[in-house]
């Protein structure tokens, strides 16, 4: 959230412009030609966070590796054109953490520099251990990104989740944080995942989530849904991996039907159509590439049939 | 888990070439002021050499692992402990405990220490230009962990009675994460770090069977 214009007091002129947002989002979806019966008009790319009802694009992005640029003024300013073409279509979530080196220094750099960014939903993580150093480490992220208070605050792959939560708790009443998360991309972190998911007050879930390891499908994205926790999703294209994958084969004939023309979109649609996602973060160092991934806001979604359809397709590779 | 980008990483190299020069020369007259020593050895001459390596260990672990690569990686804070309990070790077994002397032999090992260094100081420069790393992209000899490690490694090839083991425990640790930079940042000049390591560590352990 911004460093000027959020309260804790009503809707906030984010949330309205996000509003504003999610009507062009819907109008776009209108003008495209009526889909294919296999694929669902998508009635917006906007999803509502269940717990507070405000709604942020399906698409966000993340900052590992993409924004850890260092000092550098040239690569610095070549992530400020990633970053403004991400506002200027429509960019929500940018999520970062104190572990990705320079990231969330670069994106503040960046977010002092563009004009467009009230549609920014903030998200980052506290990533240490105790309660002091982490009260501090997210002071610091407040102040590398130039902001009063943070739409979110997730606690990094579990680190001493149990001392955060309670910071987060009250700083959440205090209005110094809007939602609290907890992330995670290990596997083996799942039951420690879901333990907490079922028992604990947490707004939002991250995890990986892609074409290939769709191990969340049976208990993580089951339970969000049930627990009514808003679910981001890391890793969509597997760091990378899967265009590697996948490149030097063509799109099935058939993508076209829900709108795809080229692997980003394919692969970003599949994880944004589950119903209990509510958006993916790639993180992408190009504005090309930025391009691609925010465009997969437009267009139909692949319905349940045809989601099973692209699993096929993939694995038939 | 690397958490920057080649891309990074090389511009990153060039802020801090430029930032220390001309340390770069002092660091090279060093090197060169260890070579001479090492062929020539006198009664001070190892303890001078120990002190020259502890600084330079101590350089790398402060100014590059510290300063320069800790705020975009947050491995480097662990790499700055090493390299500086290394400069410490180096003081320690060669200016305070004295219980090894440098100096080269026509042996195996010797052969092979003094190689290693005039790698480190000459081959491993070529190398990296070869790979389009020259200029100021390069990782310069005692400012930089890589030829720092492979010149170390050379050094320590040239102790007698036999090189003090607690003394190799981090250039092979540094060896192993090298070669690992091969793979994943692109450097495929570093694969001389894993080489001089599995060298070195070979003509040690044969070193010590033939003394036991
Ligand atoms: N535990 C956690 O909390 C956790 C763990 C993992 C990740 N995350 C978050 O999730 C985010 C996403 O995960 P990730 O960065 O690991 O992997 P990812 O988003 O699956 O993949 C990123 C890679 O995909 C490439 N890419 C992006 N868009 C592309 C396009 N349109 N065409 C071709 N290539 C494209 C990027 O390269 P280019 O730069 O060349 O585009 C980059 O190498 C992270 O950045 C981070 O914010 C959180």
């Amino acid at each position: 959230m911004n460093r000027k214009d959020w309260t804790d007091q009503g809707p906030t002129r984010r949330a309205v412009l996000g509003g504003m947002a999610a009507t062009g989002a819907l109008t776009v979806a209108g003008l495209l030609p009526p889909g294919p019966r296999t694929a669902v008009a998508a009635p917006s790319l906007m999803r509502a966070i269940p717990s507070t009802g405000q709604k942020i694009p399906a698409i966000g992005m993340g900052t590992w590796i993409t924004f850890n640029v260092g000092p550098s003024r040239k690569l610095r300013e070549a992530r400020l054109k990633v970053l403004q073409t991400f506002f200027d279509m429509g960019g929500g979530m940018i999520d970062s953490s104190p572990m990705y080196g320079t990231s969330e220094d670069v994106v503040g750099y960046c977010l002092s520099r563009i004009e467009n960014d009230q549609t920014l939903f903030s998200a980052t993580k506290v990533w240490t251990v105790s309660e002091a150093m982490g009260k501090r480490q997210m002071k610091t992220s407040a102040e590398l990104w130039g902001l009063k208070t943070f739409d979110l605050m997730q606690i990094h792959n579990l680190l001493d989740w149990e001392t955060h939560l309670r910071t987060l708790k009250s700083w959440k009443e205090r209005g110094r944080i809007r939602h609290i998360g907890i992330t995670t991309s290990h596997g083996r972190r799942h039951d420690d995942l879901l333990d907490v998911m079922r028992s604990q007050p947490v707004d939002f879930v991250q995890f990986t989530y892609n074409i290939l390891d769709r191990e969340a499908e049976n208990r993580l994205l089951p339970t969000a849904a049930d627990r009514g926790l808003a679910v981001i999703i890391n890793r969509p294209f597997r760091r990378g991996d899967l265009f590697s994958k996948f490149d030097r084969h063509p799109l099935p004939q058939w993508a076209g039907e829900i709108g795809c023309t080229n692997w980003a979109s394919f692969l970003l649609k599949f994880v944004i159509s589950h119903p209990a996602v509510t958006c993916a973060i790639p993180a992408t160092s190009r504005v090309d590439h930025m391009r691609e991934n925010m465009a997969t806001l437009k267009g139909p979604l692949p319905d349940a049939a045809m989601r099973r359809r692209m699993v096929g397709y993939v694995e038939s590779l | 888990m690397i958490p920057f980008s080649p891309e990074v990483f090389f511009a990153l190299f060039e802020e801090y070439n430029l930032a220390i020069w001309p340390a770069q020369f002092a660091a090279y007259a060093l090197g060169l002021l260890v070579l001479i020593l090492a062929v020539r050895p006198s009664r001070v001459s190892s303890g001078v050499i120990g002190a020259i390596l502890a600084a330079l260990w101590m350089w790398n672990g402060v100014a590059y692992h510290w300063f320069f690569f800790a705020p975009i990686n947050f491995s480097a804070p662990v790499f700055a402990g090493f390299f500086i309990l290394q400069a410490l070790l180096l003081l320690w077994k060669f200016v305070i405990q004295r219980d090894a002397m440098i100096g080269f032999r026509r042996d195996a090992p010797g052969i092979t220490g003094l190689t290693l260094m005039i790698v480190a100081l000459a081959g491993y420069p070529l190398l990296a230009n070869v790979a389009d790393h020259g200029g100021l992209q390069s990782a310069v000899f005692g400012v930089a962990p890589t030829p720092t490690v492979i010149f170390t490694l050379g050094v320590l090839l040239l102790a007698r009675p036999r090189a003090p083991l607690v003394l190799m425990i981090v250039p092979l640790l540094w060896s192993v994460i090298g070669g690992l930079a091969v793979w994943l940042v692109g450097i495929p000049e570093d694969v001389v770090l894993p080489v001089a390591g599995v060298l070195a560590v070979n003509l040690v352990l044969w070193q010590r069977r033939g003394q036991a």
